[in-house]
């Protein structure tokens, strides 16, 4: 948790933030997200039901497709394709893939570096295989983000928002409907945190 | 007599070598072996001694290199009452809060409500009521808010009949906590196990408070005592109802402070409980309800009053 710049939990009895702030520190280590969030802070008003998150998180990495680590080219059988790959960690979610799109039979794999793919008409299938998005991290953050914040939500509170715009993640939960005044506040909490001035922490 | 004055309720810990000689002492003594829970070559015995015999079952399980341990709340069952089974309340710390009543001797049940969570949404159903109202205790897990515990979780007490021990994060006082027989602050929601120093002392105050409670049921009970002690009808039903040694279930006869709760089908079984023999001419239903329990489909069995047996076996 030493990465975070800034760890703000305020709620309305003053006593009641470090606990809670500790099970914000807990969820976001269980997620393993220490790393990917620079900033955040929680407020938490029991009386009325709410909970806002605001949190920037840190440059995304961009996607990585298969070309990127891969090389394709065609086999020595009619109809097949070698994808080589150099990276193995893509490789299931790759594997997912393709079983998705082509079907398990149409796949062999003769080594662990190695997948042979036939299909109906290679040369076209290997133009748009080099450009398979493997892996979005912008993706998997955003639903990692969400989750964090359901996690740490108090369970009852289930009309939510959240939104991730570039950088800047911001999340809502109540168990009343929705008021645009606490969005607008989650935003302001936002700008809080991206500026400068750090507006206390409370544990 | 009251139970706790004649019998002591003690823990053994040992290996699972010669441990057949605390129990052969202890059926000599006249005690009750309450479970037994074999973890590979360790074993946990629970049972209640005849308190004037306490230092020879010391002795023996010093000889055999076990420890003896007083476990104030042996015979009874506790339901740990979380708001919803979701991952916000569970592992931790409710499940923490259950293993270490356990630690003293009570048999614990988890009981998750269906709609418990949030604030003016939280709700129990009647059959959770009447599953609450089957054990000893209930022991309520709340979380960090004070206004929460204050002014919206105690409708989740309305319809519970049976003594109600809340925790929460918070140190509030019990009068604060409308409906609750004791609040112990310092056990909220957490995300952790509990195992720092603060949050263990914050479960030793839990189990104290909890034995306290059990001290005072046991107290009420002895001013007009049940006309047969639960842990005699246990042996007897071991005795005489083979089947029960079949139960896979760690506890098949889950002792209450005026009952039981037998883990065999009641359909199959009540007449046989019924007619279990207590006594000459005495049978169990001339002394106790049989009932089908709200738990699966096993047997709760209430043990009634000296004042309306009008004798005791």
């Amino acid at each position: 948790m030493a990465t975070l710049e800034k760890f703000v939990v305020e709620t309305t009895v003053e006593e009641e933030a470090p606990p809670y702030r500790k099970i914000v520190s807990d969820i976001i280590s269980d997620l393993g997200m220490a790393g990917r969030i620079a900033k955040i802070k929680v407020v938490i008003r029991p009386e009325d039901s709410l909970f806002q998150l605001a949190a920037v998180v840190r440059g995304v990495l961009p996607q990585v497709i298969l070309k990127d680590f891969a090389e394709i080219q065609k086999g020595d059988h009619e109809g097949e394709i070698l994808i080589k790959i150099s990276v193995e960690k893509h490789l299931p979610r790759l594997l997912q893939m393709l079983w998705d799109r082509y079907g398990r039979d149409s796949l062999e794999q003769p080594d662990r570096w190695t997948i042979s793919l036939f299909v109906d008409n290679p040369e076209e299938e290997i133009g748009s295989l080099e450009n398979l998005v493997v892996d979005d991290p912008r993706r998997t953050l955003k639903s990692n983000l969400a989750d964090m914040a359901i996690r740490v939500a108090p369970e009852g509170f289930r009309v939510r928002h959240h939104s991730l715009n570039g950088n800047d993640f911001i999340f809502v939960a109540s168990e009343d409907t929705m008021q645009k005044e606490w969005i607008d506040e989650a935003h302001t909490m936002l700008e809080e945190l991206k500026g400068d001035d750090a507006s206390g922490s409370s544990a | 007599m009251p139970v706790a004055a004649v019998l002591e309720p003690y823990v053994y810990e040992g290996g699972v070598h010669k441990h057949g000689l605390i129990i052969e002492l202890l059926e000599d003594l006249g005690g009750y072996l309450v479970q037994s829970t074999p973890a590979a070559t360790e074993i946990n015995l629970v049972m209640l001694i005849p308190r004037k015999d306490v230092p020879l079952m010391e002795e023996l399980a010093k000889k055999i290199l076990g420890k003896l341990t007083r476990a104030p709340l042996t015979g009874t069952e506790i339901a740990v009452v979380s708001p919803t089974l979701a991952y916000h309340h569970l592992p931790h710390s409710a499940c923490d809060v259950a293993e270490h009543l356990r630690r003293d001797g009570a048999n614990t049940n988890m009981l998750g409500l269906a709609r418990g969570m949030g604030r003016r949404v939280a709700l129990s159903q009647d059959y959770e009521r009447r599953l609450i109202n089957e054990h000893d205790i209930a022991v309520y897990s709340f979380g960090n808010f004070s206004d929460c515990i204050i002014n919206k979780k105690p409708k989740l007490f309305s319809g519970v009949d049976v003594p109600i021990v809340a925790t929460g994060s918070p140190a509030l006082k019990t009068e604060d906590v409308k409906g609750a027989d004791v609040y112990v602050g310092g056990i909220g929601r957490v995300s952790h196990r509990l195992r720092n120093e603060g949050e263990m002392d914050s479960l030793d105050v839990l189990n104290k408070t909890v034995g306290e409670v059990v001290d005072k049921m046991r107290e009420e009970i002895s001013r007009d005592p049940l006309a047969v002690l639960p842990a005699r009808v246990m042996k007897e039903i071991k005795e005489q109802v083979p089947e029960i040694n079949d139960v896979l279930s760690p506890a098949p006869i889950t002792l209450q402070l005026d009952g039981m709760r037998v883990k065999l089908p009641f359909g199959q079984f009540h007449e046989k409980m019924e007619q279990l023999e207590l006594d000459e001419n005495i049978s169990l239903s001339d002394v106790a309800n049989i009932m089908p329990s709200k738990m699966k489909d096993y047997i709760l069995i209430k043990i009634r009053r000296r004042s309306e047996t009008g004798f005791t076996v």
